[in-house]
């Protein structure tokens, strides 16, 4: 994940240093105390010459970047970053850099990264560290999954389970999705597998009757973490939405997780801004992302609702899964180019 | 969200209309809105790139036909490279045939195949499905479990991990059904032993069709990964799933065009029924978040045959009833004044109020009148005496009242053309005639 856009963002990084060594290039011969030609320009040019002569420093036109940043939306486009998500960027770092002022000399990496890192860093936020949350809070956590249909839930709640339980803490799997066909059995083959206690009632049974009982059991057995799986449901059908609802109020998550996938489009900000209103989220696990190596919808998701990236989901094994570091993943995605520069 | 993008859409062809020839300015606007409308909607951001190209260049070099407005010719050309994207649309013959699933995890293949076996079941076909999904726990459950509610045998063994002996035994099973339906596991592009896998299932099955499940939801990747799988098993057709979301579905149309093929279902619920067949424009209409494209270039190039009406006879000034009948007859055929009155480009052109402020159980009382009108009478509404006004509404069965109200409706309309004609040349006569005759 990331390395795509990791690539393509070193290639602009690129493209706007040079577009300001260019600019800043032509500035020059005006730092020169002989040269008035410069200030025959225009009246913008006065406060250029004046600051280039006196403070040995030159302004950032948005002419210089305007290009460049058209790439750089070109590129967050088409890794999957949402439209109103990289128009919200790509005037972050406008901003950033427009109508700065540089010492001549300095670094311009040094500007160009900052702007790109902090309109990144802006909106990734921070991560989520599930083990001390799960030390933190009374016993048993109940954690409730929930997103579209597809998305990859089920296989989420395995590995979570999985990684739980090599932490240290006892599980217990509620089997919510007690619509779709086979959902039971394959959730039960999972708990099977990983040697993990599961409670299920009978397909189409109450999603909430199935969920109380997990809790129940957990509370009396003194298990550590009960995962509650759900049936994918569109964020547009109400009537699903009031079941997500009414499992919200029988259960009391502690947790609500939301879980996509990264190589969903614009769409993935449509549902997840839904999910968010309609039954709140606290977190959230983006699903095979080891499709995609762009990660834009890591970006949209997390700018749109503003909740943490807790897991990357990796690959088809329990083991699969990662804990996603926000600052990491932007040091690596800026850390390869720096050595470049 | 999606209602302002496709407001700005019509916005920004409103804008066209005003206009006599192709503005530059107007048609960039509009492309750049069409492209946030398409890239929101996981267009590939290349195909994007490349439509809206092949848009401006065509709006500004080709010369509209004429009697097309400006804005309908642009309208035109919009809706011609989108269809053109969309590509075939895929075929989907009634007879025997092995049809082969292949799409991403959690796509929908399962849940597809079940919805296919109940559209040829429907059709008259015997239908068999194998399961070749040995990963996934469930996955023949499930399968097993929506085929048995539609009596479709489903073959498959959950314990066996060997996909293609499966579906060679399946086959086998099934000789004599005549579609069969192979359910594969879900798999993407860098799966390399996965992608050898389904070429393999694809070399023994020997299928027919070979189809790729896409999730509407799907983003940038679609065209990699379509593009991939078009590598390795040659897909011939593109099936959309979960289109009952908010999704648009442009991740599919990055799929077509990398595979050369055509969506051929769309998948939108979550019952065994939900799956349609691919209806190129209200998928346009979807992506684009406005209405009936089609409807409208359709409503616009009707209006061009219509050159019945006698534009140069109108410039000169000659407005006769005659005229005013075949507008009033367009009118009737297209609908209720006012929705094609909404479709209209307005422009910043004012009428008589009462131009237009006709219902159409007047407008159809209007036409019974003239009915009753000679030849003569229709030509030179001058000759209209008295009596004449008599007979006419003894003929029609209207009163005299209505016949000369008729006639001080088509003496406003006489009236506004001359002032159009009069005014500094800003108005386009054809646009003006069409806004009369409803279009």
């Amino acid at each position: 994940m990331f390395e795509g856009l990791r690539s393509r963002l070193q290639k602009i990084q690129g493209r706007l240093e040079e577009n300001i060594e260019t600019a800043s290039a032509g500035a020059e011969p005006a730092s020169s105390p002989r040269g008035p030609a410069p200030a025959e320009k225009g009246p913008g040019m006065m406060d250029r010459v004046k600051v280039l002569v006196t403070d040995r420093e030159f302004f950032i036109s948005e002419d210089d970047v305007s290009e460049p940043l058209f790439e750089l939306e070109m590129v967050l486009l088409e890794s999957d970053v949402a439209l109103p998500v990289t128009e919200e960027i790509i005037s972050l770092v406008r901003q950033n850099l427009t109508g700065q002022r540089r010492k001549i000399g300095e670094s311009v990496d040094g500007i160009v990264f900052s702007a790109l890192r902090d309109a990144l860093m802006q909106v990734l936020g921070d991560g989520f560290d599930l083990p001390a949350y799960i030390r933190g809070h009374d016993r048993p956590v109940k954690i409730l999954f929930t997103g579209v249909n597809g998305t990859g839930k089920t296989t989420t709640v395995a590995k979570i389970a999985s990684f739980l339980k090599k932490n240290g803490f006892s599980v217990v799997i509620g089997a919510g999705d007690t619509f779709r066909a086979g959902a039971i059995e394959q959730i039960d083959e999972h708990a099977r597998r990983l040697g993990i206690k599961i409670i299920q009632h009978q397909h189409g049974a109450d999603p909430s009757a199935v969920l109380f009982d997990a809790v129940q059991y957990a509370s009396a057995h003194n298990v550590d973490v009960v995962l509650a799986d759900t049936a994918g449901r569109f964020h547009n059908r109400a009537n699903l939405m009031n079941q997500l609802d009414k499992i919200r109020r029988v259960m009391k998550p502690d947790l609500i997780v939301y879980v996509d996938e990264a190589v969903a489009g614009n769409d993935a900000v449509v549902r997840a801004h839904e999910f968010e209103k309609s039954v709140g989220a606290d977190a959230v696990i983006l699903t095979k992302a080891d499709m995609d190596s762009r990660g834009g919808a890591a970006i949209s998701i997390a700018h749109t609702i503003g909740k943490p990236l807790m897991f990357l989901g990796v690959g088809q094994g329990y083991d699969d899964i990662m804990p996603f570091e926000p600052a990491a993943v932007i040091g690596e995605l800026f850390g390869g180019s720096k050595e470049n520069a | 969200m999606l209602d302002r993008l496709g407001t700005s859409l019509k916005d920004a062809l409103k804008k066209l209309a005003g206009k006599t020839v192709v503005d530059r300015a107007a048609v960039d606007e509009l492309v750049k809105d069409l492209q946030r409308a398409l890239i929101q909607a996981d267009v590939n951001v290349k195909l994007v790139m490349a439509l809206s190209q092949a848009i401006k260049t065509r709006s500004l070099e080709e010369e509209p036909p004429k009697g097309m407005s400006v804005r309908e010719h642009v309208l035109r050309i919009v809706y011609q490279e989108l269809v053109r994207l969309m590509g075939s649309t895929g075929e989907v013959k009634l007879g025997p045939q092995v049809i082969l699933m292949a799409g991403l995890q959690g796509s929908g293949k399962t849940t597809t195949t079940a919805k296919l076996a109940r559209f040829f079941q429907r059709k008259g076909l015997r239908v068999a499905v194998i399961c070749g999904d040995t990963f996934r726990p469930g996955a023949y459950e499930q399968l097993f479990t929506l085929c048995s509610r539609i009596h479709v045998p489903c073959f498959g063994d959950p314990t066996d991990k060997d996909a293609r002996k499966l579906v060679r035994e399946g086959l086998k099973a099934h000789a004599g059904t005549e579609v069969v339906i192979i359910d594969t596991q879900g798999r993407h592009a860098l799966e390399a032993d996965l992608i050898q896998e389904i070429i393999d299932i694809n070399a023994i099955s020997n299928a027919t069709h070979r189809w790729l499940v896409i999730d509407a939801a799907l983003g940038q990747q679609a065209s990699e990964q379509a593009r991939r799988f078009h590598e390795a098993i040659d897909i011939d057709g593109v099936i959309i799933t979960k289109m009952d979301g908010t999704a648009k579905g442009g991740g599919a149309l990055s799929a077509v065009a990398e595979t050369k093929s055509g969506i051929i279902f769309i998948g939108s619920g979550e019952t065994i029924e939900d799956l349609e067949r691919f209806d190129p424009d209200g998928f346009i209409s979807r992506l684009l978040g406005m209405g009936d494209l089609r409807a409208l270039v359709e409503r616009a190039e009707e209006s061009i045959s219509e050159g019945e009406i006698d534009v140069n006879a109108m410039m000169r000034g000659k407005f006769t009833l005659r005229d005013m009948y075949k507008q009033l007859e367009a009118v009737n055929r297209m609908g209720p004044l006012k929705q094609i009155m909404s479709m209209l480009p307005m422009g910043n052109l004012e009428l008589p109020g009462e131009a237009y402020d006709m219902t159409s159980a007047k407008m159809a009382k209007y036409r019974i009148i003239m009915d009753s009108m000679t030849a003569a009478e229709l030509d030179e509404p001058s000759l209209l005496s008295s009596s004449r006004v008599q007979r006419i509404a003894i003929g029609a069965g209207a009163t005299p009242d209505e016949v000369r109200e008729l006639l001080k409706y088509y003496k406003t309309m006489k009236r506004a053309l001359k002032g159009v004609r009069g005014g500094q040349g800003k108005f386009n006569m054809q646009r003006m005639m069409k806004r009369f005759g409803g279009m």
